[in-house]
């Protein structure tokens, strides 16, 4: 295994590119990585731009480079069938077919699975194909649900309507229109939203990297949602992360680390056995820890999340081995090294992100990587291209920052590093990822209590709501 | 004394009176003859007064962006050109100019602004501009609702209320601006900690938090260090509702003696206190609290209540718990005896009008009709709150500015 393939252009990918960098790294980006740019040029490979969810496009470069495996990044060239194009050559490649992506891409296909298969960690759920009858519902209901797409429109400013008190009221429902009309044009499915019960509890993410035969669970992530300071402001694609010490998180027990395990791999074989076809690559469970089940699924990725990655990439020293062995489908030969310091990821992003990236796009950046290094972070970039020796953000989030330690450390070498990161325009970045870990574990701790008293009445995961007309849901 | 809220939503397609005026409803214990807000919507800002309370006052603007006050003053959102705030606390500047220093320049004019008061500014330049003293005197939260709003508010009810999460308490001296593209904060001032120590004793919501404290905690604890300082024989304890409930409960605690709800109430607890009509006054006093016979007939009672200023509404209760039967009262107050005013808008009255800045306290007691009276000392409120990094100027301590 001399020649990889990385097609994908974020911070994810330039994680990747760094943990291959020994072997002759190729890449395929939609615009002009600065990161993955310069490993390309240092491992003497080639970078082709163009559109990396066009199977025609990417058989072309497949070809010229003639790869001994490829790894995808990023989700759409999977739901795009960018992987069947290796998959049909028989190139090993790190990334699901397109017809196990499924389970990223349709949350209703998701439900259904965890139910069919009586996968732990499960929510009820109601799909509809129209706003009014999922409206309709709740107000029979009332109580607590959440309300979502029930496909992957992520990024494109569709909204979770979280909670009904305000959903009810008119000022959301306007809100909500305005995000259904969307649902509406995005989602081609005919179930356009889903309606699930609504649980509460801290959220960690636990990828798995899976060769067909043997599952390999990485270190728990967690990732932060809101846009500005103190988890304050719109969705975003996350803003930072931490990850360990180990291959746990502060606020998460060995017991919940594989019970975790337990129902990613029951999840992936479920796939497999509706599909016909192996699951390859990665799966990563968004996981909460509520009272109703202890690990409870969220939703899945069919890849890793960004900016996960970042935090569990330079915690594994033989990340790159891990991924060669995956490919070639000896995944059990390899033990990943994983350093038991912490790390901590924030995202510096343009001001405009996420709500308007037209503000957002064509602003120069200046990234001093020297002196970030210097002080003990690593640099990896984002959504930004290279044109013309400059640094030009591209409407999305622009770089990561790494650093390692414990999380006061970490932190404090971030709060140095970010002041070598500058732009004309403002950039935005959130100094509290890797601070409220206390109030975590204390909150960890209660639900904890809460579900292994269910667990010993044998009550875990039951729950139902009631109305006078519709009955028992 | 007043509560002051500000919401922005990241999207323009929500309309936030409806939060705006439920959040002010979720303040309005600190203050509500008087309900102003100030709304945004493309390019303009509208504002009103209303004398009524936030429960009471109809809110008709549309926007996305607002601020709002309950209080006790008149004259509040203060709107000029394209600003418009509104303030808790005392400020001491002409409040035109200073409206367009703050829309020039708002980190200069804060903190080259003279008084002590905490601040919430809507800009035609979309930002909702939130500042807390640097003594922290008075409290200011941050928060958010879901991935849609952005809120400041004095107290955490006026967060949580409208479904919102409290995230954090704004530093003393700090600024914070909300905007649909960020949410950035500034240390203007340096912080000097001295909190009210009002607003752990009656001020703020039984529900809040302030300075990492639970209020209900504090409150309890107020009543632990009563049960030390003033064990009394008695046959049960009754709190005043309904600040001095917990007092009662943590006095009851300490000293394993039985406390009872001692009064029910008649009508919403804001239409019985209308401040400057006595006589409403006097008829609120029999509307706010309604004995419950059982309670006290026949019985030796330890009665607390939260605060003494005149006394005339204390005499009242006296009164009508000896009509109903009691054997004894005994009265404690969960406060450090109230000799001064406040300079800072908390509205204890001038010296003349405090009973315990004139007499003594047999005198007090007399006045009162009480078999005895006693007050909380200042350490006891030290021991409570658990710092002391106050403001008890009130109480006879230094006023910090």
């Amino acid at each position: 295994m001399q020649r990889v393939l990385l097609i994908g252009d974020g911070a994810r990918e330039n994680a990747f590119a760094s943990a291959l960098s020994y072997l002759r790294l190729y890449a395929l980006s939609s615009f002009i990585n600065p990161g993955i740019k310069k490993i390309v040029d240092s491992s003497g490979g080639k970078y082709y731009i163009g559109d990396i969810n066009s199977q025609e496009f990417v058989k072309k470069v497949k070809d010229d480079v003639n790869p001994d495996f490829a790894i995808i990044g990023p989700e759409d060239p999977l739901f795009h069938g960018i992987s069947d194009v290796f998959y049909q050559e028989g190139i090993p490649v790190i990334g699901a077919s397109s017809k196990n992506s499924m389970i990223e891409k349709s949350k209703t296909w998701m439900r259904q699975l965890m139910w069919k298969y009586g996968i732990p960690g499960r929510l009820r759920f109601k799909a509809f194909s129209s706003i009014e009858d999922a409206a309709k519902f709740i107000m029979e209901y009332g109580g607590s649900v959440a309300v979502k797409p029930s496909e992957q429109v992520g990024g494109k400013g569709v909204k979770v309507v979280a909670d009904l008190q305000a959903y009810l009221s008119q000022e959301k429902r306007l809100a909500l229109s305005k995000s259904v009309d969307k649902i509406g044009e995005l989602v081609s499915d005919k179930v356009k939203v889903i309606v699930e019960e609504r649980v509460d509890g801290p959220e960690y993410t636990q990828h798995v990297l899976t060769d067909g035969q043997s599952y390999l669970p990485l270190p728990l992530a967690q990732d932060y949602k809101h846009a500005y300071q103190d988890g304050i402001g719109p969705e975003t694609g996350g803003m930072g992360s931490i990850s360990g010490p180990s291959s746990l998180l502060p606020f998460i027990t060995e017991e919940e680390y594989e019970d975790t395990f337990d129902i990613v791999r029951q999840t992936a074989k479920a796939v497999e056995r509706e599909t016909g076809e192996k699951y390859k690559g990665f799966i990563s469970g968004q996981m909460m820890l509520t009272d109703l089940w202890g690990p409870t699924v969220i939703e899945y990725y069919s890849r890793m999340g960004d900016p996960e990655t970042s935090a569990i990439i330079p915690r594994i020293k033989n990340f790159g081995e891990v991924l060669i062995r995956a490919a070639e489908g000896h995944l059990n030969k390899v033990k990943p090294e994983v350093v038991e310091t912490s790390s901590v990821v924030w995202v510096v992003s343009p001001l405009g992100y996420p709500l308007d990236r037209t503000i957002a796009r064509g602003k120069r950046i200046f990234v001093d990587v020297k002196k970030i290094e210097d002080f003990g972070c690593q640099v990896f970039f984002g959504s930004t291209s290279l044109e013309g020796g400059q640094i030009i953000t591209q409407g999305s989030r622009a770089l990561e920052l790494v650093a390692l330690g414990d999380y006061n450390e970490a932190v404090k070498k971030l709060e140095r590093c970010v002041s070598f990161v500058g732009s004309e325009t403002r950039l935005i970045y959130r100094t509290d990822i890797g601070k409220s870990i206390d109030d975590m574990i204390e909150k960890a701790e209660i639900i904890r209590y809460s579900y292994k008293k269910r667990k010993s009445k044998g009550t875990l995961g039951i729950s139902a709501d009631w109305s006078p007309n519709g009955g028992m849901w | 004394m007043a509560g002051i809220s500000g919401i922005l939503a990241f999207d323009k397609v929500w309309n936030v009176n409806k939060f705006l005026k439920y959040s002010l409803i979720g303040l309005q214990h600190r203050g509500y003859n008087f309900t102003g807000v100030a709304v945004y919507n493309e390019g303009k800002i509208e504002s009103k007064t209303y004398n009524e309370s936030p429960e009471d006052a109809e809110v008709s603007y549309d926007g996305w962006a607002g601020i709002g006050y309950s209080g006790s003053r008149k004259g509040y959102p203060v709107k000029v050109g394209g600003i418009a705030y509104v303030v808790d606390g005392v400020l001491k500047e002409n409040p035109e100019e200073f409206a367009k220093d703050l829309l020039k320049d708002p980190e200069r004019a804060l903190e080259n602004a003279k008084g002590v008061f905490n601040l919430i500014a809507l800009t035609e330049n979309e930002k909702i501009i939130a500042y807390r003293d640097k003594f922290g005197l008075r409290p200011l939260f941050l928060g958010g609702f879901g991935f849609d709003l952005g809120i400041v508010s004095s107290e955490s009810s006026g967060i949580n209320v409208i479904g919102g999460d409290t995230k954090r308490e704004i530093n003393p001296g700090e600024m914070v601006v909300l905007e649909r593209f960020n949410v950035e904060s500034k240390q203007l001032r340096v912080e000097r900690k001295a909190t009210c120590s009002i607003e752990y004793i009656y001020q703020s919501r039984i529900d809040g938090i302030l300075e990492k404290s639970q209020i209900y905690d504090v409150r309890i604890r107020i009543g632990e260090e009563l049960a030390k300082e003033w064990p009394i024989s008695a046959d049960t304890v009754v709190g005043v509702p309904d600040t001095a409930l917990p007092f009662a409960i943590g006095y009851s605690r300490k000293l394993g003696l039985r406390v009872d709800l001692g009064f029910t109430r008649t009508g919403s607890p804001i239409r019985t206190m209308i401040a400057g009509d006595n006589f409403l006054k006097v008829v609120g006093v029999q509307l706010k609290l309604n004995p419950i016979r059982s309670a006290f007939f026949g019985k030796r009672i330890v009665l607390i209540d939260d605060s003494m200023v005149t006394g005339t509404t204390l005499k009242n209760t006296v009164f009508n718990l000896r009509k109903m039967g009691a054997k004894e009262i005994h009265i404690l107050i969960g406060s450090p005896k109230l000799v001064r005013p406040c300079p800072y808008g908390v509205e204890v009255p001038s010296e003349s009008d405090l009973i315990a800045a004139n007499l003594k306290d047999e005198d007090i007691a007399k006045v009162i009709g009480a078999d005895s009276i006693h007050w909380l000392s200042i350490d006891g409120l030290f021991r409570s709150i658990g710092n002391k990094d106050l403001c008890y100027g009130c109480m006879g301590g230094i006023y910090p500015g």
